[in-house]
């Protein structure tokens, strides 16, 4: 009764989707989001429907698989825009209405009509652990061995002032939701800080995702103005507004002035600049800027997250595709992050 | 008494009710994929637990010495008149020790502003 009752009231909520952005599929999804049956969730631990939107590489199979099992149950896959890559089995297609779409197997998920998708991935942890080490945990000593599976970070020198503390290496993406989709990076973090940067699979290409006011949405997100770049998503994807209005939401906001000066310059530029520019290529007053290119590795050294972040989302598209050349050759395979 | 009686209901059914769901099979549900960090799909090589400097450590040192000053402070100042000069002696030993720590606080940096 009362099981059925929450169903019930879950059933009436939003879809919570987890989106996967593959080649041209950004705009789709943007606009997607505003639709008030959806709710786009940060990460699957939140979402019942992987949605994969766009053309994906093989190379990023792994790290699907590995998303769709982070999903909770009961959960479902829909591809659209593009056709289910070989090893997902049980996933659908969606042409047409996918706002609809979504909705209906949200509902059928949370009636129970439609059966949960098994894992893809094996329930195995990454290396065998369990009963090993003085305590059972596989651990050796203070930081020795592999205590739950994975191995310790072990210390480094610090850049900002020379404590030998921690350095946490990992992959970031491809489908992080606060970098652009595609985008692969290693990064060695201390803290907060990012240590060194290496850029393992570029972003994808995003056609017609690139009009201004989206790229100005797009940079005030990470910005924690949720609010403001919802507005902004509104008139591009309806391309109709009252411009003055979000101008004033824009100088309001505050958010020329929280953008530190001189962070991610290139060829001149920082981000506060692009934001002004793209603004007011929005608004018609400045034409498109040919700048020249550098490499988003050499800018993130020495950002915090939250900085990192920020330069991460304030390219073009087109010019952040020429500013991540792989740093090495991507064999489609990567050993150590998938 | 009654109080005392109602915490102890409360926390014995708050137990139960824990180990009730655990029974029912709502916990430990989640695989090996799911208890992985989120990294966007990248499986993290290195364990999560790491060492990391607290950086704002200076200022919570600092605030803890003028809060702890003041704290006691005020209830001292109360007593202070019936107490006389063995109220003062304990105060400026409390003083005294609590200005080690702004004192090291000091040669730390923590009144340069940046």
């Amino acid at each position: 009764m009362a099981v059925s009752g929450l169903a019930r009231l879950a059933t009436s909520a939003p879809a919570a989707i987890y989106p996967v952005v593959g080649k041209d599929g950004l705009a789709a999804v943007e606009d997607l989001s505003l639709h008030p049956a959806v709710s786009l969730q940060p990460t699957p631990r939140h979402a019942s429907v992987l949605l994969v939107s766009g053309e994906i590489r093989r190379g990023d199979h792994p790290a699907l698989r590995r998303l769709h099992d982070q999903l909770p149950h009961p959960r479902a896959t829909l591809w659209w825009r593009t056709t289910p890559a070989p090893g997902f089995p049980q996933a659908e297609n969606v042409e047409g209405d996918v706002a609809r779409a979504v909705e209906l197997v949200w509902r059928q998920l949370m009636t129970g009509e439609r059966r949960s998708e098994d894992n893809l991935l094996p329930d195995e942890p990454p290396a065998a652990w369990r009963g090993k080490g003085d305590h059972g945990q596989g651990g050796e000593g203070m930081m020795g061995g592999k205590p739950y599976g994975r191995p310790m970070a072990m210390t480094d020198e610090d850049q900002r002032d020379g404590l030998a503390l921690d350095a946490y290496t990992a992959c970031f993406g491809p489908f992080l939701s606060v970098l652009p989709p595609g985008l692969l990076l290693e990064l060695t973090l201390q803290g907060d800080v990012v240590q060194s940067a290496k850029v393992l699979r570029a972003p994808f290409a995003q056609a017609v995702a690139d009009e201004p006011l989206r790229r100005v949405a797009r940079l005030l997100r990470p910005l924690g103005l949720a609010g403001a770049a919802e507005r902004f998503q509104r008139t591009a994807a309806a391309q109709t507004g009252d411009l003055k209005i979000l101008d004033r939401a824009l100088r309001w906001s505050g958010a020329l002035h929280a953008i530190p000066p001189g962070l991610g310059e290139i060829a001149g530029e920082d981000i506060r600049a692009s934001l002004r520019r793209w603004w007011e290529q929005a608004q018609g007053i400045a034409s498109p800027a040919s700048l020249g290119d550098g490499r988003l590795v050499d800018l993130l050294p020495g950002l915090e997250w939250s900085e990192a972040i920020l330069v991460a989302n304030s390219f073009e598209y087109d010019r952040l595709l020429r500013l991540c050349p792989p740093d090495r050759e991507d064999d489609g395979d990567q050993e150590d992050c998938s | 008494m009654v109080d005392l009686a109602g915490i102890l209901i409360s926390s014995i059914a708050a137990l139960a009710t824990g180990l009730a769901l655990q029974g029912f099979g709502l916990g430990g549900l989640s695989s090996e994929p799911q208890k992985t960090p989120y990294l966007g799909g990248s499986d993290p090589k290195v364990h999560a637990w790491q060492r990391y400097h607290v950086r704002y450590y200076s200022m919570t040192l600092l605030f803890i010495a003028f809060e702890m000053e003041m704290m006691f402070m005020y209830p001292w100042a109360v007593v202070f008149l019936e107490e006389g000069v063995k109220a003062m002696v304990e105060m400026g030993m409390f003083l005294a020790i609590l200005s080690i720590g702004i004192l090291y606080g000091w040669r730390e940096g923590i009144f340069r502003w940046q």
